[in-house]
């Protein structure tokens, strides 16, 4: 099974690589937004699926990187990449900030909290005209790309942008996958199981917790660095807590354990906006992106109602049960 | 000044009253049933959007008989939409939350923020999510009396008069009545109030249906004083939740004050400073501090 | 110096005392017995001891130290793990994961070595790989490594908890009701377990449990808690024939009661006051008939083949240790839990799979262990609400009239009220409802003697109103001089039936149903009553030292004993014995 599931992952890399560089820029741009959201999935794969801590504040840390990079790169006129590396920082240490309440809270309380934090930060700093110093004002910052060697990468450029995007999803990937069978995953999820069997033996609730969040947050953070580069500009509107909102559901539907759920996740919110354009284009009928919210919405529920562990989860174990059961059927015919 | 004080006074109160009165559900829904509805606004706005297409559009305004005032058409309208959302409560309870019993208090959170993308993309479909709506006014909108020289407006009376009278109706409800009692004997224990005959599921659908209905009130009258469209009633859900949160998510009488506290609060800074959103800081500020503090005591009484 | 010093440990929660002033002392190489009632705090000690809870007063010493200030994990990291009542292992996580935690916690493991793999992080690996298996070996868990910990049977997550808790490389286990949930066979394998991981692992243990055959096996030395207070410290055999733990496991008369004479007397003045066919009663068919009932949660399977049958009007007792499926069979009987198999046969009709609050309609009236009461309601209010099980909620003056304590207290929250008068809120629920059989849980929970004796003087006034009850009890005697009937519960199952009269000249049936067989003939009885054990003088800390080396535990224990029967100092002892020895 598990030889199987490599295989289509390495085939669906190989598409990822290979088919963008085919399309035309507005779907190239999507492929590059896929892999954005996509992280900011795998941020909540770490902290929610793993750890067990729940937030509804990805949007933010994303934002957070986002505005630091453009900021550093318009004020300060920093190389790109060193900007959004200090940008992932911004990230990470707003993650353990965040984390804080967590030593506390738990479950619903916390994502309360969380959503309160993305609100805060939406209403008040992104928005508010006193801290254009991070902000860019009203207008946001405007991005002009920069160059890698001699290749340059901007919004109307925006292959190379999604190559490292990728490489550095596909990265993060792994070592998330090393991570959950490793030590430290074993911590997480010893955390994210029960809390009181944890530090009863002997894993440190505060450090585990915080760096959790933390991790969480660059790992959102990392998306939202790269973002200006894409889009050419950083505003306040794509870092709202709705898209929070989306990205919880998104990783809840998917199947919130699992890494590949970020994938599928990344893709679908990545694509479907455009898909339903191009659809209703061709159909000659006009399909707004409000049904992609309602099919979400729905999908979430019913999900939550029958498939418990996600979309990724739920298939997963259907398929690893087919597998158990086919020898089963031989050891009886022999 | 002393008279901009009274009339700053005057808005914070209105402000109050809507987020006491969309905290009002929040919390009933919550006592009951220990589901935390983030979709609270949400449903508020949908049964709101049911009131307006009866008096705004073409096809049911066609249907007004012309003997018929507007102003009493409008109240038709209301009452269809109030009958809509308990009708939409009962649906939610029945399609939904039934089904999730014994699941955590989490994944039921969760699932309301599912049918808040649902009904709010559902409602743009619909109605449109960008352009401007006209409210639905239940009293004339130009009426007002003068309070302290200050005029205030009918439906600013009404929204604080709804607020008080409706978390006092409710909690004389819950005091007194039989079904009242059986409510909150369901939020103290639902499988005790198997064992006493109590028609548990039953109780669930009822505080889902006036979970739906006083926040469709609540949508119908604060229509007026904020910008009608799909996303702002449903987004008062946050501000509401400090309002709840203040009254423990459990006091209606104190949810109301903290609703009228958190809009004074909201308010009076306007007078100093010249920001649309820092008063917005203060509300999220509060519902912080009173979870941070809040969640000591949850915790010491699980330990217990 | 003991390895575990708990002196004068004070935890209150609001009102309630849930320890005080509880001293204990556990030596090296000691299994320590914890028993007492429910309730009585041995779990509330046990959150202390693994710092999950802070005590109010009182201080806790382990290898000398204070453990004051140290977090749960650091205390974990210096040798104290623990065990679950309700089992804390990491269901989604394998039995091989759950046991590698603790071995990891150990190391020091770096986030970012782990997530990149480095050699290092492999090397770890293996070597934690190895040390799991070799600790799954000794419990016999390597079959189900790979299995996740949550689907495995509760026998088997009993044993991984142990595993995980001795990966923490331990010098004190807490355990906290491992036997729970566990069968005759899987209980007498964990005894012998037990004394095998002490020698294996050379650790020291604190053993709380409801199995006193377990505790009376396995442990050198045990200590009685009731309500928070200590009872009484002593050998296993001392413990057995202790009159006050009698009292407190199977009821304040029992005491005395071994061959009582005024016994038969009671007797049979109940039974001439009482007509033992009561007019009501249908002899051909019974109000309630169960046959094959199964009923569990989860993965566990609690009761199996339960058949019992009432008749209008009966008194019948359920009687058998903690865990062993009454308080299950109640709630299957009455709705709250989904019966897995067999039938309820009620009045002729089947409610097998009825919801609790049509169940109570048709005149079944369960009081559930904790009483069933919602705590923010008014007496007041609660007792209206007996309309919705067939009361004329208007009147309540049949309630009144039989509690009149509580028509003063009719505006009181119940929550504030205390125990005794709760429960009395529920019985006369069960009177206004009118019911025509009431299932009674642990009805005598945590109440004064007084009362309890109150309370059962009040099955009498159901019986004359024509009212059977189905009673689950932890004071047998009190619940056997009422009941006309009882069923012997054992391991989930009914094993035994008789009439109330016949068991209770059967004294021995019902102490070994509690308070486990008696392995061997009590040898030359330690004498142990009260504190004896507290009042020990300590020896000099370096010869104790010394001495812990090298005396088996319970040679020390012995030691230790004598000084304070002696009122000498163990010092003094040692060394007579040694001037003994070379003269």
């Amino acid at each position: 099974m598990n030889r199987v599931i490599r295989a289509a992952g390495f085939l669906l890399l190989a598409l990822a690589i290979t088919v963008p560089a085919r399309l035309d820029l507005e779907l190239q741009f999507d492929a590059a937004l896929a892999v954005i959201y996509g992280l900011a999935i795998l941020s909540l794969v770490l902290l929610t699926g793993y750890v067990g801590q729940i937030s509804l504040c990805q949007a933010t840390f994303m934002g957070i990187s986002a505005f630091g990079t453009g900021m550093l790169v318009n004020t300060f006129h920093l190389n790109y990449f060193v900007a959004a590396a200090a940008g992932v920082l911004m990230s990470f240490l707003v993650g353990i900030v965040v984390g804080i309440p967590a030593l506390r809270l738990r479950g619903i309380l916390l994502a309360v909290v969380t959503l309160g934090v993305a609100l805060v930060f939406d209403k008040y700093f992104f928005l508010d005209s006193a801290y254009g110093w991070f902000t860019g004002g009203s207008f946001g910052w405007h991005v002009s790309g920069t160059h890698v060697g001699s290749i340059k990468v901007d919004s109307l450029h925006v292959m190379p942008a999604y190559y490292v995007l990728l490489g550095i999803f596909v990265l993060v990937a792994l070592a998330m996958l090393r991570l959950h069978d490793s030590g430290s995953g074993r911590r997480f999820r010893a955390i994210r199981d029960s809390e009181l069997a944890a530090a009863t033996m002997g894993v440190d609730l505060t450090r585990y917790k915080l760096v959790a969040f933390g991790l969480s947050a660059a790992i959102a953070g990392l998306g939202g660095a790269l973002y200006p580069l894409v889009v050419g500009s950083v505003s306040a509107q794509p870092f709202s807590f709705l898209y929070s909102l989306q990205f919880a559901a998104f990783a809840v539907l998917m199947g919130i354990r699992y890494v590949p759920a970020a994938a599928i996740g990344g893709f679908f919110m990545g694509f479907m906006p455009v898909i339903l354009v191009r659809l209703s284009h061709s159909l000659h009928h006009d399909i707004k992106y409000d049904w992609f919210q309602v099919v979400l919405g729905a999908l979430l529920v019913a999900q939550l109602i029958l498939l418990p562990d996600g979309v990724w989860g739920d298939v997963r174990q259907k398929l690893d049960h087919l597998q158990v059961k086919a020898p089963r059927r031989k050891v009886e015919t022999a | 000044m002393l008279i901009q004080l009274e009339a700053y006074t005057v808005i914070g109160l209105t402000v109050g009253g809507a987020l006491a009165l969309a905290a009002l559900g929040i919390v009933l829904v919550y006592r009951v049933t220990g589901v935390l509805n983030f979709a609270n606004g949400a449903m508020g706005m949908f049964s709101t959007f049911v009131a307006w297409t009866v008096i705004y559009d073409p096809g049911w305004s066609r249907l007004r008989p012309a003997f018929l005032p507007e102003q009493v058409w409008v109240w038709f309208a209301v009452l269809i939409a109030l009958v809509f959302s308990v009708g939409l409560g009962l649906a939610l309870e029945l399609g939904v939350f039934r089904w999730l019993v014994g699941r955590s208090q989490l994944i039921k959170a969760v699932v309301t923020i599912g049918i808040l993308l649902l009904l709010q993309s559902g409602a743009s479909l619909i109605w449109g999510n960008t352009q401007y709506h006209l409210p639905v006014n239940v009293v004339d909108p130009q009426r007002s009396v003068m309070v302290a020289r200050v005029p205030v407006g009918w439906n600013q009376l009404l929204v604080m008069a709804t607020a008080i009278g409706l978390s006092l109706g409710l909690a004389a409800f819950l005091q007194w009545s039989r079904f009242g009692v059986a409510m909150r004997a369901v939020s103290d224990d639902p499988i005790a109030a198997g064992l006493w005959g109590i028609p548990v599921r039953w109780v669930g659908s009822v505080s889902w249906m006036l979970g739906s209905l006083v926040a469709a009130i609540a949508g119908i009258l604060i229509s007026p004083f904020i910008n009608f469209d799909t996303i702002s009633l449903t987004l008062l859900v946050l501000d509401a939740l400090a309002a709840a949160l203040i009254g423990g998510l459990v006091s209606l009488p104190l949810t109301v004050l903290g609703g009228f506290a958190l809009g004074l609060l909201e308010t009076y800074p306007r007078i100093w400073i010249q920001s649309q959103d820092f008063p917005k800081l203060i509300a999220l500020l509060v519902i912080l501090a009173v979870l941070i503090f809040r969640a000591r005591r949850v915790l010491l009484e699980k330990q217990a | 110096m003991s390895l575990l010093s708990v002196k004068d440990l004070t935890v209150r929660f609001g009102g309630i005392t849930a320890l005080d002033q509880v001293s204990l002392e556990l030596n090296r190489g000691e299994i320590l017995g914890l028993i007492g009632p429910n309730g009585a705090g041995k779990t509330t000690l046990f959150n202390c001891i693994s710092g999950v809870l802070q005590p109010d007063q009182g201080r806790i010493r382990y290898q000398g130290k204070s453990l004051r200030w140290l977090k749960p994990h650091q205390r974990a990291q210096r040798g104290i793990a623990r065990t679950f009542q309700n089992l804390q292992l990491w269901g989604t996580m394998t039995v091989l994961d759950n046991v590698k935690v603790p071995i990891d916690a150990l190391g020091k493991r770096s986030l970012v070595v782990d997530a990149l793999g480095l050699p290092f992080a492999t090397y770890a690996e293996k070597a934690a790989n190895e040390r799991a298996r070799a600790i799954l070996h000794v419990l016999g868990l390597l079959d189900h490594e790979d299995r996740l910990a949550g689907d495995l049977p509760v026998g088997i997550q009993r044993r991984v908890e142990l595993a995980r808790a001795l990966a923490m490389r331990p010098q004190l286990l807490l355990l906290d009701e491992p036997a729970a949930g566990l069968d005759a066979a899987e209980t007498e394998g964990l005894a012998d377990l037990l004394t095998r991981i002490r020698e294996r692992f050379k650790v020291s243990m604190l053993l709380v449990d409801h199995d006193m055959s377990l505790v009376m096996r396995a442990c050198d030395y045990i200590y009685v808690l009731d309500f928070g207070k200590l009872l009484a410290a002593g050998r296993p055999e001392a413990i057995r024939e202790d009159p006050k733990v009698i009292a407190a496991y199977l009821g304040e008369a029992s005491a005395e009661l071994p061959g009582a004479p005024e016994e038969e007397a009671v007797v049979v003045a109940k039974t001439a006051a009482q007509p033992t066919t009561p007019v009501f009663r249908l002899p051909d068919r019974p109000l309630l008939e169960v046959s094959g009932l199964a009923a569990g949660y989860g993965h566990l399977e609690v009761v199996r083949d339960v058949n019992l049958r009432i008749s209008t009007g009966e008194v019948v007792a359920c009687i058998g240790a903690n865990g062993a499926g009454k308080t299950t069979t109640l709630r299957a009987l009455s709705g709250v839990i989904r019966p897995r198999g067999g039938r309820v046969i009620f009045e002729g009709a089947d409610i097998t799979h009825d919801r609790p609050e049509a169940i109570v309609r048709l005149g079944l009236v369960h009081i559930p262990q904790g009483r069933g009461l919602f705590p923010k309601l008014s007496v007041e209010e609660t007792l209206r609400l007996a309309s919705y099980s067939g009361a004329d909620g208007e009147n309540l003056e049949p309630a009144f009239q039989l509690f009149p304590k509580l028509r003063d207290r009719r505006r009181q929250v119940v929550g504030t009220l205390s125990g005794g008068e709760q429960q009395m809120v529920a019985m006369a629920r069960a009177i206004l409802a009118r019911p025509k059989l009431v299932l009674l849980d642990e009805m005598s929970q945590g109440l004064a003697p007084a009362i309890v004796q109150e309370l059962f003087r009040l099955l009498d006034e159901f019986r004359n109103r024509g009212v059977a009850v189905l009673l689950v009890e932890q004071f047998v005697d009190s619940a056997l001089a009422v009941a006309d009937r009882a069923y012997v519960f054992e391991q989930g199952t009914v094993v035994h039936e008789a009439s109330a009269k016949e068991l209770r000249r059967d004294k021995g049936l019902i102490a070994s149903s509690y308070l486990g067989s008696a392995p061997e003939p009590p040898a030359a009885a330690a004498h142990a009553g009260g504190n004896g054990h507290n009042g020990h003088t300590p020896l000099p800390a370096e010869l104790m030292e010394d001495l812990m080396l090298k005396l088996p535990a319970s040679m020390l224990r012995s030691l230790q004993e004598k000084s304070a029967r002696e009122g000498r100092p163990a010092q003094a002892l040692v060394l007579e014995l040694l001037e003994e020895r070379r003269s």
